[in-house]
């Protein structure tokens, strides 16, 4: 039998975070409450007109260099006709002609082994209104229209179910890092069209492609993936249908994909530049500030953590998984705590610590410094890693620094400090020095309590008895 | 004979999500017939294929300012909704939508 | 007996200023006008019963009624196009170019009827009838600005509002007999104008006077946050800027468009009107002014009115995608959304419109989009370079406005034939956002006609000066319908 394999190609849908719509004033922001941040302009009110978001522009410009693409020296939109209750101007503004970026990369890692997704074109684009169904009827929520969309597309370049989530992985996680997006999945911020199709040995499409559209989780997006594979197979080997180009949809219920139209039956977009929107020069001092504030990325944080760090796979990939945790662990570093000690407490301590009381890094009571307070101490022995947890605890819970905590438990071995101590205690002791000094022995063990009172315990006993000793019988 | 055949026409027009009697389809026919004689004079001149297409009001039109990210106020709901003829609570209500009404 | 629709803005201020009339009065008068208008040529979309009025302040427009073409967003009032799917549309916002002369305390009287968003030349595809020419009712205003150009010929008002994409302001003024004039692409906002051709599209004035339409536009114009390609015009103020000095100007008009021997089969008023054209310049030239004749390659202006059809019309199909009866305009009928909206479409839209969406969209197919969309807007280019070409040596380009004095209903010459140039040519304004004004230039067996005054971009105050000398040259500036039949 043939050696087939499957191709994939993703094209990705995220919605940005910004205050304002892409081409309106409306507030690009979620609600329950229908209708509540709308412009007349994300209506399609008569006259209305697009004014292009300098924010979005700069953010997609962004992205489009995060991918290594080629930007172009001007900035055009075109519209894609065509008619459907949620596109209430009956064209999306998108980019087709000039898109913010083409001919691009990304690296990106699947199960710990580097890969390149090849990158077609990334573009800026609006998003359509969202539908809600009623038992006979379906209601619009404009909400969502115009929220300013990045829609990245890849070669069909992955060759497993495997690969291309991962992609999708990173994509989010360089999303969430540069604050480009939330790219929550649960909340719809995420969806995808996923192209299948499958190649011989010599990498000649035996299939035609099938194009599922608008799938809007991972889970969803590798069944896709898998459905399509599996259908194609069959349908190949087994002539179990006849195969052709077509646009399909995935069915939750089923895990299925369920066929929306043929080629033949192919919507002609109509694509042409948007006249409403003149061309807007792209200066070469404009990419280079946004590519300036550009963040580290997961992928290089994790080969430097792996590489320089030496750290665990299993550490890196934890310490990448967000930002915040990452950037705190690189502030310990950076602050001089042992990048294998520090990673212990942020994967292990830390971590626990947020999972069981459900909050963010951000919030965390014990900061990089705090924490320093504690690896400190261990080091020079002041404390044992047992103390350390019970004072890293405490410190939660009291919202106290650690240092609070550990002149409490640490030994003052101080030896003039001590003596000064003990010199002011038999001062005040006199009556106590002269009945002990006549017979009196077990006063000793008074000026031991005295002693240990005033240093709330903390005088280290050795020296505090041989100083006493000392001092006692001049 | 045109390119443009009255089975495209009407196809055409449906997918425009008009309907066309057959007067008007003819007519679309000879109109049509007049532009793509003027077409064939425009391909006449030479070096037409090099020239850059101009897609905005003024030629080399470029802009420098985009607008700033400041959300403006939604307009009341009565007021969006005002013009509408089928609502429901805060929404517009159309018949139920199903997976393949994009045209 | 009506007192003050022969004046002129300036005059009208200066009365209201002094009190000789009320601002009631004259709205009084501009309402009674209108109704004896619309009897006679049906020329308004939606009456208003009661003008909202406005004090008189310093603003020259202030508490002066205007007209405004139905094609306007005006908050509260009925907002049509004059068509069947927006028959009930009452917005909520006004467009930019009102907000400005509400600024201005101007005083919106009649919403005036048009073709159909704008497309078509003829006055005719309105939902509320045939427009007829008040000089002649037997004949057309020209479209699609008809019922503004109507109106102001009237003196139901000194102004009133018109949009252009080919010619809707420049054509129906000369068939008028009034001024009409379109700036430069940008210089007013088209937020709230609903759209045609959004890269042809402009707001512009209809008015008697150069002087007055100079006035309106200087406060319907300005930068606007809401229309990118809006620009700043602050520097311009072309009511102070007229003065009337146009020695050493330097004007053309063209051969292939002016000269009589290119047309064989010329009418009697094609011959009147070019004839008085000439005479028109050969007295303008006494005053200083060089007037040459120049030559354009007749392949470029022989296609015009195809790259027009082409760039308007799939512009058009797109920019009326919205009108679906969903979220405004009455519902359609059917037990789908798709079924709802092809029954909006199909019964809302003149048959006009509707050929024109499938042309438009013909030629926006994947495969047909270079020969027919990208050639025209190559042609445009063209046209454009051409046209900044002959502005590097000329002030303005000066031509004759149609073929003759406003057309027959029934005159069915219109669409082709070899005076296609000279019906069309005002669309080369549009290509390249040209200011460009039309004023009345004589009579033709009792009936206006107009010339034509096209300058460079951002040139406008250039071209309203030599403009107003012309107008002064001769006596139609503030002229009134003289009804001829």
């Amino acid at each position: 039998m043939e050696n087939l394999h499957v191709v994939i190609g993703l094209e990705m849908h995220c919605e940005l975070k910004s205050n304002s719509k892409v081409f309106s004033d409306g507030r690009n922001a979620y609600s329950d409450t229908a209708n509540i941040n709308v412009s007349p302009v994300d209506m399609a009110f008569p006259g209305i007109l697009p004014v292009v978001n300098k924010y979005c522009v700069e953010e997609a410009i962004k992205m489009a260099s995060i991918l290594h693409c080629q930007i172009p020296d001007v900035m055009i939109f075109d519209r894609k006709n065509y008619y459907y209750p949620d596109l209430p101007k009956g064209y999306q503004i998108t980019q087709c002609s000039k898109p913010v970026g083409i001919n691009g990369y990304l690296e990106y890692d699947s199960g710990n082994k580097i890969k390149r997704a090849i990158i077609h074109d990334i573009h800026l684009e609006e998003d359509s209104a969202s539908l809600d169904h009623l038992n006979n009827t379906s209601i619009i929520d404009y909400n969502r229209a115009g929220v300013p969309l990045l829609e990245v597309v890849t070669e069909p370049c992955f060759n497993c179910a495997k690969d291309a989530v991962s992609f999708l992985e990173n994509m989010i996680k360089i999303y969430q890092y540069t604050n480009i997006s939330d790219a929550d999945t649960k909340r719809g911020q995420v969806r995808c069209d996923v192209n299948v199709s499958l190649a011989n040995e010599k990498g000649e499409y035996v299939t035609p492609r099938s194009e599922t559209k608008n799938v809007n989780s991972l889970g969803n997006i590798f069944a896709t993936i898998n459905y399509e594979e599996k259908r194609q197979r069959e349908a190949y080997f087994n002539h179990s249908e006849e195969l052709v180009q077509e646009t399909r949809r995935f069915d939750e219920d089923t895990q299925t994909t369920i066929r929306m139209r043929t080629k033949v039956d192919a919507i002609d977009y109509k694509y042409f530049i948007e006249p409403n929107i003149p061309p807007f020069k792209i200066e070469k001092e404009m990419v280079d500030k946004i590519v300036n504030d550009i963040p580290e990325l997961p992928l290089s944080r994790k080969q430097r953590y792996l590489n320089e760090y030496k750290l665990t796979e299993e550490d890196a990939n934890t310490l990448i998984k967000n930002k915040d945790l990452s950037d705190y662990y690189d502030e310990c570093i950076k602050i001089g705590i042992d990048k294998q000690i520090a990673s212990n407490w942020v994967t292990v301590n830390i971590l626990g610590e947020l999972n069981k009381s459900n909050i963010s890094i951000k919030d965390f009571y014990i900061t990089p410094n705090y924490l320093k307070q504690i690896t400190d101490n261990i080091l020079n022995n002041n404390i044992s890693s047992k103390q350390a947890k019970e004072i890293f605890a405490k410190s939660i819970l009291e919202n106290k620094e650690p240092n609070t905590y550990i002149k409490d438990n640490t030994q003052l071995s101080d030896e003039s400090y001590l003596r000064d101590l003990i010199v002011s205690i038999i001062n005040n002791n006199l009556a106590q020095k002269e009945a002990y000094l006549n017979g009196k022995t077990n006063l000793f063990d008074y000026f031991v309590g005295q002693v240990m009172k005033e240093t709330k315990g903390k005088a280290n006993p050795v020296i505090t008895k041989k100083l006493l000793r000392d001092l006692l019988n001049k | 004979m045109s390119k443009f055949t009255k089975e495209m026409v009407d196809s055409y027009a449906e997918k425009l999500l008009i309907g066309l009697t057959e007067e008007e389809n003819a007519m679309v026919l000879s109109e049509f017939d007049v532009i793509d004689k003027d077409i064939d004079i425009v391909n006449t001149i030479e070096g037409i294929e090099n020239v850059e297409v101009m897609t905005h009001a003024l030629d080399n039109m470029q802009i420098k300012e985009l607008r700033e990210d400041i959300a403006g106020v939604t307009p009341d709901i009565s007021d969006l909704l005002f013009n509408a003829k089928n609502k429901i609570g805060r929404e517009i209500e159309v018949p139920k939508v199903v997976g393949n009404d994009e045209v | 007996m009506m007192k003050y629709n022969y004046l002129t803005i300036e005059q009208l201020h200066q009365k209201l200023i002094n009190k000789e009339i009320s601002v009631e009065e004259l709205v009084n008068e501009s309402k009674q006008l209108a109704k004896d208008l619309q009897e006679k040529c049906n020329v308004f979309d939606y009456m208003i019963e009661n003008p909202e009025i406005k004090e008189v302040n310093d603003n020259l427009l202030s508490g002066i009624p205007y007209g405004v073409k139905a094609n306007y967003s005006t908050k509260g009032i009925l907002s049509t196009a004059s068509s069947n799917t927006l028959k009930d549309y009452v917005p909520f916002f006004d467009a930019t170019s009102i907000v400005n002369l509400n600024k201005a305390n101007a005083i919106i009287a009649q919403k005036t009827a048009m073709d159909e968003f704008g497309m078509g030349g003829t006055g005719t595809t309105a939902r509320t009838g045939i427009i007829k020419n008040p000089w002649d009712h037997t004949r057309m205003c020209a479209g699609s600005s008809a019922g503004s150009a109507a109106s102001v010929a009237y003196g139901v008002y000194p102004y009133a509002l018109g949009s252009d994409s080919g010619d809707s302001i420049r054509k129906p003024a000369a068939y008028c007999g009034v001024v009409g004039y379109k700036p430069t692409y940008g210089m007013i906002s088209r937020y709230g104008l609903f759209a045609y051709a959004s890269s042809l599209d402009h707001c512009g004035v209809f008015t008697r006077s150069v002087k007055d339409a100079a006035i309106v536009v200087d406060n319907m114009k300005g930068l606007d946050p809401k229309d990118m390609t809006t620009w700043d015009s602050s520097n311009i103020n072309l009511y102070e800027s007229i003065n009337g000095d146009i020695k050493n100007k330097k004007l053309c008009y063209i051969k292939e468009i002016c000269d009589i021997n290119n047309y064989p089969n010329a009418t009697d008023e094609l011959k009147k009107h070019l004839e008085n054209f000439h005479n028109v310049i050969d007295k303008v030239r006494k005053d200083n002014i060089i007037i040459d004749e120049i030559s354009v390659d007749e392949k470029l202006l022989a296609t015009v009115a195809s790259v027009y059809n082409i760039i308007a019309f799939a512009e058009a199909t797109s920019n009326m995608s919205n009108l679906t009866g969903i979220i405004f305009g009455p519902a359609g009928s059917g037990a789908s959304v798709t079924e709802q909206m092809k029954d909006h479409r199909t019964k809302g839209f003149s048959p006009l419109i509707k050929r024109r969406f499938v042309i438009g969209s013909y030629v926006l197919q994947r495969e047909n989009q270079d020969r027919y969309f990208k050639n025209a807007q190559r042609v445009r280019r063209l046209i454009v370079e051409k046209w900044k070409n002959i502005f590097k040596d000329y002030d303005a380009i000066i031509l004759p406005v149609s073929s003759g004095p406003a057309k027959k209903f029934d005159d069915k010459s219109i669409i082709d034939g070899p005076t296609k140039i000279l019906e069309e040519h005002l669309q080369i304004g549009n290509f390249g956002g040209f200011p460009s004004i039309t004023i009345p230039c004589g009579f033709v067996n009792d009936l206006p006609v107009g010339l034509n005054i096209t300058g460079n971009i951002f040139d406008d105050a250039n071209v309203l000066n030599i403009a107003y000398a012309i107008e002064s040259k001769m006596e139609y500036k503030n002229q009134i319908v003289k009804e001829v039949k």
